[in-house]
């Protein structure tokens, strides 16, 4: 009789497990687990295989004559592919559009060859800078002069010299254009064969100058402007500093888009990873796929930040957000704040004026209005805690719904239960006539308390320690 | 005889094992699978020269 591996039935048993799981906990965020620790199945799979023939070997049991079969590897060949484009989509790296596997092997065997290139052009004073299909690292500053310079070196990827003193010649560098448009084209598409080049380039333009960029990738670093900025990349690095005008970037991959002091608006699209802005003065939207940290900081007017299954806007911001995948925290804000999902986020909001609105699905909310009056707020969510930290002497009307969970009360006797309205959930409600406040939640626990909005939550215990609602024992009801 | 049998039994995890470490190490983004893939080569190399080692004892 042919014995079959253990690891298959195993294997069933955790995949059916991982399901049952999602179905226990709906906040479960599987396919991220997936995306991330997919490897880890490959090595526990061969590890529990290689344990189970040594064991076999060790009671001198018949050994298989393949310790993996053919159609394993299939499925293991299935697994890779799945993982690799789960990671890819999940946006946790970026190797998969990138790179692939590097079957050239440039990186490996190719050796790099310099050429310096240079150019300059007379220029008025607000001249529009175009930089052409580019690949590489450019710094532009912005100077009080009448002319674009442009100096720094071509590196040549490749096998042999002689290939890469083509591939330059090919290419030929130029800096062309008028007084009011100067076109920088690095021309590293023209080039053939198996090489890649990229330019370093270091870029002098009047100061009221704008630029437009298109490329395959590279590193954009620009200061000292006041014109505008736009930028189309597959894969860039940007760092913006002193800005005066727009900045508009389009990205399909970028490490980290930094900006910092932008007198006009920003507007980000596409995929990348971290974002850090501060204190910009025009309106920013993100829209996208942007996987790693994401920061703001002193932005003037209204931010929009959309991904596909999510929409925080605040009309603006004095203090900080902070936005990392499923977590979000932000405080001082200025409302009207509302925040959409049809995923499962952690909202930590500190210190927020003006209405709030909340509509998702799962997470664990957290919210610490500041300064009074109270305005209007509204949570929705399907599942998660929900907690809400009034100061004392907040005026307001609020109602909180639970279908399975508890509401502990925390604030004190102006608010009281009403268990029979909704079936076998609970509903918390009253106030002292002021903004609505309107929590509701399908499954999980809301929490009412008294607290400012401090990041210290002992200090702001402290803090109202006198006040006769605090003094009160918390109302907590079984469910 | 036994060891050699071994040997083809054990290649698969082992194989198995690497690739999944190689992919791990891709995800924490310290260094690309495209840089590391031919580890698998070699190690298939190994094996069958353990292999003709075996056969050749017998």
């Amino acid at each position: 009789m042919k014995r079959g591996s253990l690891v298959g039935p195993l294997l069933l048993i955790g995949i059916g497990g991982l399901f049952l799981a999602r179905n226990v906990f709906p906040d479960l965020q599987l396919l991220d687990y997936l995306a991330r620790y997919w490897p880890l199945l490959l090595i526990l799979w061969g590890g529990l295989r290689l344990l189970e023939i040594l064991i076999w070997t060790a009671t001198a049991k018949p050994l298989p004559a393949q310790g993996i079969s053919g159609g394993e590897w299939v499925l293991v060949i299935f697994l890779c592919m799945f993982g690799a484009s789960l990671h890819a989509v999940r946006g946790f790296s970026t190797w998969f559009p990138r790179s692939g596997i590097e079957l050239g092997g440039l990186e490996v065997f190719g050796q790099s060859f310099e050429y310096p290139v240079s150019g300059e052009a007379a220029t008025s004073k607000t001249p529009k800078i175009v930089l052409e299909s580019f690949r590489g690292n450019a710094r532009i500053v912005g100077a009080d002069v009448q002319m674009v310079k442009v100096a720094g070196r071509n590196t040549v990827r490749s096998l042999d010299q002689q290939a890469a003193e083509r591939a330059n010649r090919e290419a030929g560098f130029e800096v062309s254009g008028d007084a009011n448009q100067v076109v920088i084209r690095a021309n590293q598409n023209r080039i053939s064969g198996n090489l890649r080049m990229t330019a370093d380039l270091d870029i002098t333009v009047p100061k009221g100058a704008s630029i437009t960029a298109r490329g395959r990738g590279g590193d954009f670093d620009i200061h000292g402007i006041t014109g505008s900025v736009e930028i189309d990349s597959d894969n860039a690095s940007v760092r913006l500093e002193d800005i005066g005008g727009e900045v508009r970037a389009e990205l399909r991959g970028s490490d980290i888009v930094r900006a910092l002091n932008v007198q006009g608006g920003i507007e980000l699209k596409g995929r990348g990873s971290d974002i850090d802005l501060q204190n910009i003065q025009g309106p920013v939207t993100v829209n996208g796929n942007f996987s790693g940290v994401t920061q703001f900081h002193n932005l003037a007017k209204p931010l929009r930040f959309i991904t596909a299954y999510s929409e925080f806007a605040v009309e603006k911001l004095p203090g900080d957000v902070r936005i990392a995948i499923g977590d979000l925290s932000a405080s001082n804000l200025i409302g009207p704040v509302r925040f959409t999902s049809t995923r499962s986020w952690d909202l930590r909001l500190n210190n927020f004026s003006n209405s709030l609105e909340i509509n998702q699905n799962g997470g664990d909310v957290d919210l610490r209005p500041g300064s009074l009056p109270l305005a209007k707020i509204d949570v929705r969510k399907r599942t998660g805690r929900i907690e809400l930290a009034l100061p004392a002497a907040a005026k307001f009307d609020l109602t909180a719904t639970t279908n399975q969970g508890e509401i502990s009360n925390d604030f004190g006797g102006i608010l009281t239960f009403d268990p029979g309205r909704h079936g076998r959930g609970r509903s918390l409600h009253g106030g002292n006539g002021g903004a609505t406040v309107n929590l509701t939640t399908d499954r999980g626990d809301i929490v009412v308390r008294t607290g400012l909005a401090s990041d210290s939550e002992p200090a702001a215990r402290a803090a109202e320690g006198k006040t006769p609602a605090a003094s009160k024992p918390p109302v907590q009801v079984e469910q | 005889m036994t060891s050699d049998a071994l040997v083809t039994a054990i290649r698969g995890p082992i194989l198995l094992i690497t690739l999944g470490a190689l992919m791990a190490l891709d995800q924490t983004d310290r260094v690309s699978f495209g840089r590391t893939w031919p580890v698998l080569l070699i190690l298939f190399g190994v094996f069958k020269l353990m292999e003709r080692a075996g056969a050749r004892n017998a």
